[in-house]
């Protein structure tokens, strides 16, 4: 058996009192390193607050979420993205000041960005070498002819696709995506598939949050299902579909049979 | 003609030593994100430190205590590292606040020292300032110590607008840009936006410490009178009619507000009620042509043209 790289152990939050996750005992679950793992419920079930407390964008109420069992519960956000983690949020994200190949490039670890470096000029030898490596990654997501455009002219699919260029080029060890098919036109959503396909048998690690289950449960090999900010259920898609506590949760008791 | 160059060089001088200040607001505010409505602050601070550094001790009716009547080299370097001394102690507290609350926490820093200044004598004898700042022999190559003051702030301008060019063309500037662009989103690749802001912020004050020593050696008088929240929204209405974002825009706006006041300033006047009048039309005039420049922004439109060339 794989060793876990991402640990949720107990994690509950509640806003102003109200519990968005954990419930009473904390959610809890595992992501043993290489798994390309889906997180799925219906609205409201707290997937995206989930993502929130792994990346560190919330801190739980209780419990604690482990990253290659290094506790993540004091860690900036910042400084769990340099642990090795990436992730993208639900509404995409970009910087419009910045053209698509700026984008990409200012998600590497840059030692040029140090005031030293600024000092004495080094950074110039390694913009080269960061501006293919950005060239690469957006050539991968399908971006490589708009790498001097500017944010705005971006489409929703395309904005997500820069994205997972924007982490692609950090090499996390493991990728959180926040609903990557959302707003994406299917020629976009199968090429986005292929990538996660490709990025997984690469042994990467995979974290995926969906709406669109079709999708998931053709790529994911295990799966997690949240109802209610609890775990409901979890197990490889097969499983899933014929899990009747799932089919209630997603359609509604009559419909379990 | 005389009087004609005489403006010129007052505009060149007080032009660039205030160009330097706008550049510096530029960088923490185009680029940082940071809004600083304690600008003065960091002014007076240094023309305080070049003052306190190359007076001599005190004596006779003087009430400050200090005077350590080195050179003025000496005192020049001391008001930009006091400059960033206290950009340190005022950024490190605030600089985790956003927008409008960093805005009213540097104004009140400012006020703070404005307060300090002339309540606490022992610094610089309070309100009667200190007089007879020393400052270089400016007499070399036989040029008026007018014309060498304007070229000494013109080239700090010019060092400033290279220093502050040369940082943000460099990936530190791409991730202060992408900070401003989205913090979670920067957060998310790693970048530590506290301290990155806080670098910004304390990197910017340097220069405007340097001109706060330079505008002390012009005057040669400090006193807290010329330091008052006047001479922050002066720079902040010169980067807005500048346009935001270019080092070029912050240039022009500063020049061309310093050159208007110049302008209104040298005409001359036959009566006490006409030059009272004048000062009021002043006001107003100024405002109209805020509100004009707002609407048409020529200024940035110039400016960028010179940077798409």
């Amino acid at each position: 058996m794989t060793r876990d790289l991402l640990i949720v152990d107990k994690v509950r939050k509640s806003f102003g009192g109200l519990i968005a996750v954990g419930g009473d005992a904390g959610l809890s679950f595992s992501v043993p390193e290489g798994t390309f793992l889906g997180l799925i419920g219906p609205n409201g079930a707290g997937k995206s607050t989930t993502f929130n407390l792994i990346s560190g964008v919330l801190k739980p109420t209780s419990g604690a979420v482990l990253l290659d069992g290094r506790d993540l519960s004091k860690a900036r956000a910042s400084d769990i993205a340099s642990y090795g983690l990436g992730r993208t949020f639900q509404t995409p994200r970009a910087f419009p000041s910045l053209t698509v190949l700026e984008n990409v490039m200012v998600g590497a670890d840059n030692q040029g960005e140090t005031l030293f470096s600024v000092l004495r000029g080094g950074w110039r030898s390694r913009e080269t070498a960061l501006r293919d490596k950005a060239g690469e990654v957006l050539e991968r997501v399908g971006l490589s002819d708009r790498i001097d455009d500017v944010v705005a002219n971006l489409s929703g699919g395309e904005l997500r696709m820069l994205e997972v260029a924007r982490q692609l080029v950090r090499d996390p060890r493991i990728l959180l995506l926040d609903e990557p098919t959302a707003g994406v036109d299917p020629s976009l959503q199968a090429k986005l598939s292929r990538i996660l396909v490709d990025l997984h048998s690469e042994g990467r690690t995979l974290v995926v949050v969906e709406h669109n289950l079709h999708f998931l449960l053709q790529i994911a090999d295990s799966i997690v299902v949240l109802q209610n900010g609890q775990l409901l259920s979890r197990g490889t898609p097969s499983e899933i579909k014929s899990d009747e506590k799932v089919i209630a949760a997603y359609l509604g008791a009559d419909h379990a049979a | 003609m005389n009087t004609i160059s005489q403006i010129a060089l007052t505009v060149v001088m007080f032009g660039s030593l205030f160009s330097v200040l706008t550049l510096s607001l530029n960088l923490q505010y185009a680029r940082g994100g940071m809004i600083n409505f304690g600008t003065v602050a960091y002014f007076a601070t240094g023309a305080y430190a070049y003052a306190i550094v190359t007076q001599e001790p005190p004596h006779g009716l003087d009430q400050y205590l200090v005077g350590l009547d080195m050179p003025w080299w000496a005192g020049f370097i001391a008001a930009g590292l006091a400059a960033m001394a206290f950009a340190i102690l005022t950024g490190w507290p605030t600089l985790r606040l956003r927008g409008e609350y960093l805005a009213l926490t540097t104004f009140a820093f400012a006020e703070m020292l404005n307060s300090l200044l002339v309540n606490e004598r022992g610094i610089g004898n309070g309100t009667v300032g200190l007089a007879n700042v020393e400052r270089p022999d400016a007499n070399i190559l036989g040029l008026s110590e007018n014309v060498v003051y304007a070229l000494a702030a013109f080239l700090l301008m010019l060092a400033t607008a290279y220093a502050f060019r040369r940082l943000l063309a460099s990936p530190y500037g791409r991730a202060v840009d992408a900070i401003r662009d989205d913090e979670v989103a920067a957060q998310a690749i790693g970048k530590n936006i506290a301290r990155l802001r806080f670098q910004v912020f304390v990197i910017s004050s340097m220069p405007i410490g340097f001109a706060g020593a330079l505008y002390a050696m012009i005057t040669t008088l400090v006193n807290p009178e010329l330091f008052t929240a006047e001479v922050t929204f002066f720079v902040w209405i010169a980067l807005v009619l500048g346009g935001e974002r270019t080092i070029l825009g912050a240039i022009i706006g500063t020049m061309a507000l310093v050159g208007f006041q110049e302008a209104i300033r040298a005409i001359p006047f036959e009566s006490v009620r006409a030059a009272e009048i004048a000062a009021s039309a002043e006001d107003i005039v100024t405002g109209i042509l805020f509100i004009v420049i707002l609407r048409w922004q020529p200024f940035s439109a110039l400016a960028r043209r010179r940077q798409a060339a």
